[in-house]
């Protein structure tokens, strides 16, 4: 049987099927960013060295830092692979906006960082000594936050593409950009600390996030359909 | 009829085409023809609709295709050197992407039946990454199997058979000679001169190049 099925839903959930399965597949990929990760909070607590305060008032700014800079190289090849197979070519012959298929690129990596990033936090947690009534909001935080990275992300990987150097142009492009959520991810887990009240550093992380998650699909199309025409 | 009218491409600095003017037959076969290098790549791709034209347009039944990419888009299969095909999918899944990238669902059957149509059905759940150049370029072109049933009118095609042995060549000339007898329009660039036996419409690049320097 077949049929002529050019549903936005239908094309989003099928592109999220192929990349998970390109993913999982490329399982030293998702290895890497947990081991990446791990090796920058074990850098930090080394460098700090026996201070079991220092290491609590600091704690949650290792742990997003650790996401940031570890989210970073796997970056580049998620649009690169791609791009170089003539995939883009393809995907420009289809009458489904790229928008909506970035968006289900973006969400496909955000899940694909996030299911390992959530197997390895305990250990993350116990690392740093990040308290228990704390964690429930890392997590939450965390979890919107790297929505939020990964889009500023595949903008950024949109730009670098067929770049001779991207993968050095990638951080200097990508960190400014996620500062805000930086800011406002610790801003919350600092208030639980504090025993403060975090909601306001919550809706502004939340904000952030859905105006990347708008505006970023249409951006890494732009820059797509100009690296295509190349 | 598919007219190239007035067509001027620039690359940064460089000028690819300036006031290109040709008309390929359609329903036909058209062989883009040129040195390395003379822009038949660039040319395929801007009919495909990938490369912004800088002045002149693109026609078809009248309507310039920029303006209609959507309507445009529906009716063409592209197939060029990269392929499109991911190195961690099989033969099998690359083509179910593609298809629903396209919009179009297929059963495992219609699948496999494409297969066939170029001798792939054996390679099925072989990864794109343990596959020769040949290979790939047979996955490839299984694509174009699907014409047929979701009423694809072009094929833009880049070297097609680059890396095919003479056994898939004959089997690709079927397709190609099949696709023609339904009204179907072939746009493809070839350095070999002796692929097809079919009435050619020829656009040489080089020709229109020397005779608009004149």
């Amino acid at each position: 049987m077949t049929s002529s099925n050019s549903s936005w839903s239908f094309v989003f959930v099928t592109h999220l099927k192929r990349d998970f399965l390109i993913n999982f597949r490329s399982l030293i990929d998702l290895v890497s960013i947990i081991s990446f990760m791990f090796l920058i909070i074990i850098l930090f607590i080394l460098g700090v060295g026996p201070f079991k305060e220092k290491l609590e008032i600091i704690g949650n700014a290792i742990i997003w830092v650790g996401l940031i800079l570890s989210i970073i190289p796997s970056l580049e090849k998620t649009l690169q692979k791609d791009f170089e197979n003539g995939w883009f070519d393809q995907l420009a012959t289809s009458s489904i906006p790229l928008e909506i298929v970035l968006l289900s690129r973006s969400i496909s990596y955000w899940l694909i960082v996030m299911i390992p990033f959530l197997f390895a936090a305990p250990l993350f947690i116990i690392l740093l000594n990040i308290e228990l009534k704390a964690v429930p909001w890392l997590l939450l935080t965390m979890t919107i936050g790297s929505l939020a990275i990964s889009l500023i992300g595949l903008n950024g990987a949109s730009l670098i593409l067929g770049a001779k150097r991207g993968n050095i142009l990638l951080p200097i492009l990508i960190i400014p950009l996620v500062i805000p959520i930086l800011i406002f991810g610790v801003g919350v887990n600092e208030a639980i600390k504090m025993e403060a009240d975090p909601i306001s550093n919550l809706l502004l992380l939340v904000a952030f996030t859905l105006i990347y998650l708008v505006i970023s699909p249409f951006i890494s199309a732009l820059l797509i359909r100009i690296a295509i025409a190349r | 009829m598919l007219q190239l009218d007035s067509v001027s491409i620039n690359r940064g600095n460089s000028v690819i085409f300036s006031n290109l003017k040709a008309t390929l037959n359609t329903p036909g076969l058209n062989l883009i023809r040129g040195k390395n290098g003379s822009g038949k790549t660039t040319l395929l791709r801007t009919i495909a609709g990938f490369i912004p034209i800088e002045s002149g347009k693109v026609i078809y039944n009248r309507k310039d295709i920029t303006f209609r990419k959507n309507e445009w888009v529906k009716k063409i299969i592209y197939v060029d050197s990269h392929n499109g095909l991911s190195e961690d999918l099989t033969v099998f899944e690359n083509l179910e992407a593609w298809l629903n990238m396209k919009g179009w669902s297929s059963s495992k059957q219609k699948v496999t039946e494409a297969l066939k149509s170029l001798d792939m059905d054996k390679y099925s759940n072989i990864y794109i990454s343990k596959c020769s150049e040949g290979l790939k370029k047979r996955a490839a072109l299984v694509r174009l199997y699907f014409s047929y049933i979701f009423e694809v009118k072009f094929w833009l095609l880049d070297e097609p058979s680059n890396g095919l042995d003479q056994a898939s060549i004959l089997l690709f000339k079927k397709m190609i000679t099949n696709f023609l007898q339904q009204n179907g329009t072939i746009i493809l660039t070839t350095h070999d001169k002796n692929l097809f036996n079919e009435k050619h419409n020829v656009i040489n690049l080089d020709l229109l190049k020397e005779l608009r320097a004149k």
